[in-house]
């Protein structure tokens, strides 16, 4: 199986060139960045081949592509990989405008390659534990959901509206509102907002509380804030708590941690399963099975959709009923 | 020193007859309930007199300064009438009462008999709480953007099972996390707009859980949970600021934890954690408004200050009844309309 990656502009390349190194049988073809240095390094970290211009990496003898370029750019970068005839996996969020998403799922759609969200917390094991009992009924009827994924401001681009879309907003909306959907087989029916930009300096959203009512009359809510600051013992997290009515679930994703106390502080040391390499090699093995990818660019366009109706209720100040 | 007669031997009736019991500047007189049993049984534990009615423990009594009012929500207009008419200072539990107009009209009463009126918000006077408003005073996390709180347990069995019966206690929303909208407006000022969500019919369903995010004037953002779903009574909060974080787990701070080997007794099987503090958070409320009598001092909680949270509370559940945000200043508009 060969692979390449386009732009280590999004950090989320490290952890999926790490796992692409990790699966027998896969040999990296190449890294395309416009940004030189950042690229060249790359390269000479994983022993791959640097490209100056992914056009020219797409040309290469390759099943795959990973995509982790600015949000901005996903619907450039997937248009191209799509029609050079490559699978690909694609960071989230999927697109920065829903217009964008469907079309790459279309073009994706018309060149019969595989178009995957990069959505890693559905191969975090206390979550497919989560919903292995959902689906076993163990909760009863389920009537909410608070749900949380909070941040570091992750700077760079990321605060750049042209190339990121928007701030904590979209970058923390995606992932939760994916695995709810996933637990209840359900769509986002309503979407409510708080949205400011109170904790950095940079202009662009970095607190938001949603609130989402899906078509099964389940309500949520979900902080998506950039709100850990640097002394936080850990850079943010995946948390969801069910209320069902045989039951109460709580899932806190990255809960196996070791704390550390050294000169900087308190660290949360992680030592649960790697989700990274889950999602990648679930990507590789519909490639090369040509199964439905597990999960579709269709489920990165409706949790998009939902970060992109927080936006909008926020500046309506009422809730916003998506279509 | 002050005589009290404490109106109510339920849950909160025990827990303020136990702390007027052990003021040095109160007396508690006597205990009234419906129940005279049950009025026996407290005023036994507490060594105080046993009272079926109001009006046979006021002829009874020599001398009764202040009532505290210790019954489900829809009693609290009547029996602070009826205190005020005596003169009596006045202690009521909270939620003041199930409407605006009622608290208005108890609140416009207590003026006009001249006593005065203390709501148990309780809240204010837990040191959790108070230690994160200090430190989020001294500007330790700068300016606070986002607030999480969280606060419940099980669903209540009351007398009559009363909570179960929203009409008259408004369900969690305004009996229980009525304690975090008044704390988080005692911290950040007038709240601008409110938007809920709950489990529909959760009285019927005995399970409930709602979801308020409040907006306040001066930009805070904040979540407040409560439920009636969970196992067990916790409360949690989270002040995210520009340069810091405040973080409190009720469940995490317990310094004494039972686990005990044998079945038969009480939570036998079970860990039994405790957080023993010298005096009660309910002890240091209810001597505050003792010695706001006895030296007419302003107290830390207003009798408008409860107002104001019930119309936060009122506010949620109007949202949850519409599904929209709800607008204070456009409900209060409404309520002075009405008035």
């Amino acid at each position: 199986m060969k692979v390449g990656i386009i732009s280590f502009a999004h950090l989320h390349a490290h952890g999926y060139a790490d796992a692409l190194s990790k699966i027998n049988g896969v040999q990296l073809v190449g890294i395309a960045d416009e940004d030189e240095s950042r690229g060249a390094d790359a390269a000479a970290k994983y022993h791959t081949k640097y490209f100056s211009r992914y056009e020219e990496l797409l040309q290469q003898d390759m099943d795959a592509v990973i995509i982790t370029s600015e949000n901005s750019k996903h619907h450039e970068h997937v248009v191209a990989a799509a029609r050079a005839g490559k699978h690909i996996l694609c960071e989230k969020p999927l697109a920065t405008r829903a217009e964008d998403a469907k079309e790459m799922i279309e073009v994706c759609e018309q060149n019969r390659v595989i178009l995957q969200t990069a959505f890693p917390v559905r191969f975090n094991s206390a979550i497919i534990r989560a919903k292995k009992m959902i689906e076993n009924g163990e909760l009863g009827q389920i009537f909410a959901i608070k749900g949380t994924n909070r941040g570091t401001n992750p700077g760079g681009w990321f605060v750049d509206p042209a190339k990121s879309g928007g701030g904590a907003v979209i970058d923390h909306t995606v992932h939760v509102v994916d695995i709810m959907r996933w637990f209840m087989g359900t769509e986002a029916r309503e979407v409510y907002a708080e949205i400011d930009h109170a904790i950095s300096s940079d202009s662009i959203d970095d607190c938001g509380i949603l609130t989402i009512e899906f078509e099964n009359d389940v309500f949520s809510t979900l902080d998506c804030s950039w709100s850990r600051n640097e002394t936080y013992p850990t850079w943010g997290d995946v948390t969801l708590e069910i209320i069902g009515s045989n039951g109460t679930l709580k899932v806190d994703a990255f809960a196996q941690k070791v704390d550390v106390y050294a000169k900087d502080g308190v660290n949360w040391n992680y030592w649960g399963d790697n989700m990274d390499f889950g999602l990648v090699n679930d990507f590789l093995n519909s490639v090369s099975t040509g199964k439905e990818p597990s999960i579709s660019g269709t489920d990165g366009l409706k949790a998009l959709e939902v970060a992109l109706a927080a936006y909008e209720s926020a500046e309506k100040r009422q809730p916003v009923i998506l279509k | 020193m002050l005589n009290v007669l404490l109106i109510g031997a339920g849950t909160m009736g025990s827990t303020h007859g136990e702390a007027f019991t052990k003021m040095d500047n109160a007396v508690l007189g006597g205990i009234v309930d419906k129940n005279l049993e049950k009025a026996k049984e407290l005023a036994g534990k507490l060594q105080t007199r046993a009272f079926q009615s109001f009006e046979e423990a006021i002829e009874a009594l020599e001398k009764v300064d202040v009532v505290s009012i210790c019954l489900p929500t829809p009693f609290h207009k009547p029996f602070l009438k009826k205190a005020a008419d005596q003169g009596m200072h006045i202690i009521c539990e909270k939620p003041l009462a199930r409407n605006l107009k009622d608290a208005r009209e108890m609140i416009d009463y207590c003026q006009e008999k001249n006593v005065k009126l203390f709501v148990g918000h309780v809240v204010r006077f837990f040191p959790e709480y108070v230690r994160a408003k200090n430190i989020i005073e001294e500007g330790t996390i700068g300016n606070v953007a986002v607030v999480r709180t969280s606060r419940g347990g099980g669903f209540p069995y009351g007398s009559d099972d009363w909570y179960a019966d929203y009409e008259s206690s408004g369900g969690l929303v305004l009996d229980m996390i009525i304690h975090d909208f008044d704390f988080l407006r005692w911290c950040f000022g007038e709240v601008d707009r409110v938007y809920a969500k709950s489990i529909k019919e959760g009285n019927k369903k005995r399970l409930d859980y709602s979801l308020v995010t409040l907006r306040f004037k001066n930009g805070v953002i904040a979540h407040v949970e409560g439920t009636w779903a969970h196992q067990g009574f916790t409360t949690r909060y989270e002040f995210a600021g520009e340069t810091g974080i405040i973080e409190h787990d009720s469940s995490k701070s317990v310094p004494i934890v039972f686990e005990s080997r044998s079945n038969s007794t009480v939570g036998g099987g079970v860990a039994v954690p405790e957080s023993p503090l010298k005096d009660s958070p309910y002890f240091i409320e209810l001597h505050h408004f003792i010695s706001c009598i006895e030296t007419g001092k302003e107290p830390i909680v207003s009798a408008e200050d409860a107002y104001k949270a019930m119309e936060i509370a009122l506010s949620a559940l109007k949202s949850v009844e519409t599904g929209r945000e709800v607008v204070m200043d456009e409900n209060q508009k409404e309520e002075a309309q009405i008035r």
